[in-house]
């Protein structure tokens, strides 16, 4: 859908303040045709850029461009951008099939009807098409929007948090969709605080942590990243002090403390650690009896990408 | 694009349950009328309808607060709901988008207030001297709905709180301030509305005059109309759409 030596979007040293609360603070990046994730803990940031990047706020500093074109003031743009924000905003007192149809008809379509069909039927919602969207679940308000969303054929789709409300299933024929149509060439943006959602979707991650532009690339290689930060463990056992003594000489462990019959364990090699345990368990003779991760919360692991 | 998003104005509107409670507040003019017309005897039919009912109730409560609950939903409730994204979100250049609310905001306010007009005057007029009074005020008040839903519209853009800046401006700036200060009839809706039917009114003035004379009064409510539709304009130009929306 795009001429791929021109970046599908362009975030040049974009800034976003409200008062004194920096929300977003000099990111830049671009993208290509494929889908991208926003990766980021809430309130990281993630929808202040999406919404610069749609064109409804502006940026304290910095440009955002889309196929070329400034996203700021630029209404003839959205005929090639297809916007879903996070917010539950549908029109209730219109059927689907109406909602999507005027949406149509706004972007001056030439057969709306037929525009409004394809994309509910994209989005698995033709059963349900003439009942009002004020009656749907949130998962099918979230799907209306997309079709809506989809209705004029963008060349670039931006969504925030597009699969909150939807279950497995409808999250599943969703991410199918998303995938299909970055394979006809079309720049996917989604954000989400979730990362099993990049992990399953995502070609490419900008992960955003309070306003900064963390990391950026490849998911999988992000993904090493966040694996191979040093972990800490709480490990429960029948003796404690005979399993610290034997997980210190295996060189994934970095340390490890004893606190009443608390067990800390440190490693610096996630994947090691995991195999090792329960071997060096068994030769020291001891049972694990129970096994957490201390700092696995997503803020932790992105606190971890920033200091990086 | 102005009738498409006209038509889903006025659907927006129709199905909230307070313009039903507007068609109540217009009702109430119209029992006055029949129960004037049951009991009264002391005060002369054209006195009565031009300055009980027509200024005294339609223009002073009727109006402004049917154009004020109408005009501040017409955008402000999609501001309000999110869906505002549907239409800013679109190829539309956004005076359209305040072009359209207006009329909408104002076609709807018009109906309910015109047909108050209407079924009052018709009941206390019929027979009567002054009888072109209806029509004078039927000219006014759709003149003073359209300033009105201008007015509330740009409101509605502007502050989040948009009604009660509205109630605050209809109640005490044009019913209370301008009892005080006669030169506040200068920049009160209320006052242009009431010129604008003492313009086009035929009855002599010992039943029917207003404080602003028709001439300044057509003149203010257009540049008032032009310059809040502007405004409008210009603030949805500016708009930016807040992540909580």
């Amino acid at each position: 859908m795009t001429a791929t030596s021109q970046p599908a979007i362009e975030v040049a040293g974009v800034s976003r303040w409200y008062g004194n609360v920096v929300a977003v603070n000099d990111v830049t990046f671009s993208v290509q045709p494929g889908v991208t994730g926003l990766l980021g803990p809430n309130g990281a940031g993630k929808s202040t850029l999406l919404h610069m990047m749609a064109g409804f706020l502006r940026p304290s500093s910095g440009e955002v461009r889309i196929l070329g074109e400034s996203t700021w003031g630029r209404p003839d743009l959205y005929r090639r951008v297809g916007i879903v924000l996070e917010r539950e905003a549908v029109y209730g007192g219109l059927t689907g099939y109406e909602s999507v149809r005027v949406n149509a008809r706004l972007h001056g379509l030439d057969n709306p009807h037929e525009a409004a069909m394809r994309a509910i039927e994209l989005v698995d919602l033709g059963a349900a098409k003439d009942r009002r969207t004020g009656t749907y679940s949130k998962g099918m308000k979230q799907r209306i929007k997309i079709a809506a969303a989809l209705v004029h054929d963008p060349a670039v789709l931006l969504l925030d948090e597009p699969f909150n409300g939807a279950d497995p299933r409808q999250r599943l024929h969703l991410m199918d969709l998303l995938r299909q149509m970055a394979r006809e060439g079309r720049a996917v943006m989604f954000s989400s605080h979730i990362l099993e959602e990049m992990e399953r979707l995502g070609d490419g991650v900008l992960v955003i942590v309070a306003g900064r532009l963390a990391a950026s690339g490849d998911f999988r290689a992000i993904r090493r990243l966040m694996t191979d930060r040093p972990h800490e463990f709480l490990v429960e056992s029948s003796d404690n002090r005979v399993l610290a003594q034997a997980l210190l000489g295996d060189t994934a462990v970095s340390g490890a403390s004893i606190e009443g019959d608390r067990l800390t364990v440190r490693t610096d090699d996630f994947t090691r650690f995991t195999e090792q345990l329960p071997r060096i368990a068994q030769a020291a003779r001891v049972t694990v009896i129970g096994l957490s991760p201390l700092d696995e919360s997503l803020e932790s692991v992105f606190e971890y990408l920033v200091s990086r | 694009m102005i009738p498409v998003i006209f038509v889903l104005t006025l659907r927006q509107l129709l199905r909230q349950r307070r313009t039903l409670l507007l068609v109540l507040l217009a009702v109430l003019p119209v029992l006055l009328a029949t129960l004037f017309r049951l009991t009264a005897e002391e005060v002369t039919p054209a006195r009565f309808a031009a300055n009980g009912l027509f200024a005294g109730f339609i223009v002073n409560l009727v109006l402004p607060l049917t154009a004020l609950v109408v005009g501040t939903a017409a955008l402000g409730q999609e501001i309000e709901d999110g869906t505002v994204v549907y239409l800013l979100g679109k190829p539309l250049p956004r005076w359209t988008i305040v072009i359209a609310k207006v009329a909408a905001a104002w076609m709807v306010t018009a109906a309910v207030v015109v047909a108050c007009v209407v079924a009052s005057g018709l009941i206390v007029l019929t027979g009567e001297e002054g009888y072109g009074l209806t029509l004078a005020f039927v000219v006014a008040v759709l003149a003073g709905s359209l300033t009105y839903s201008a007015l509330f519209v740009g409101l509605s853009i502007r502050f989040g709180r948009a009604l009660i800046i509205g109630l605050a401006y209809v109640f005490v700036w044009e019913a209370l301030v301008s009892r005080f200060i006669p030169g506040v009839r200068f920049l009160s809706v209320r006052a242009y509305t009431l010129g604008v039917a003492d313009g086009v009114t035929d009855v002599p003035a010992r039943i029917f005059e207003a404080s602003l004379s028709p001439r300044p009064a057509v003149l203010l409510i257009t540049i008032l109309t032009v310059l809040t539709t502007a405004y409008a304009i210009r603030r949805l130009n500016a708009y930016e759409v807040s992540e909580r929306v």
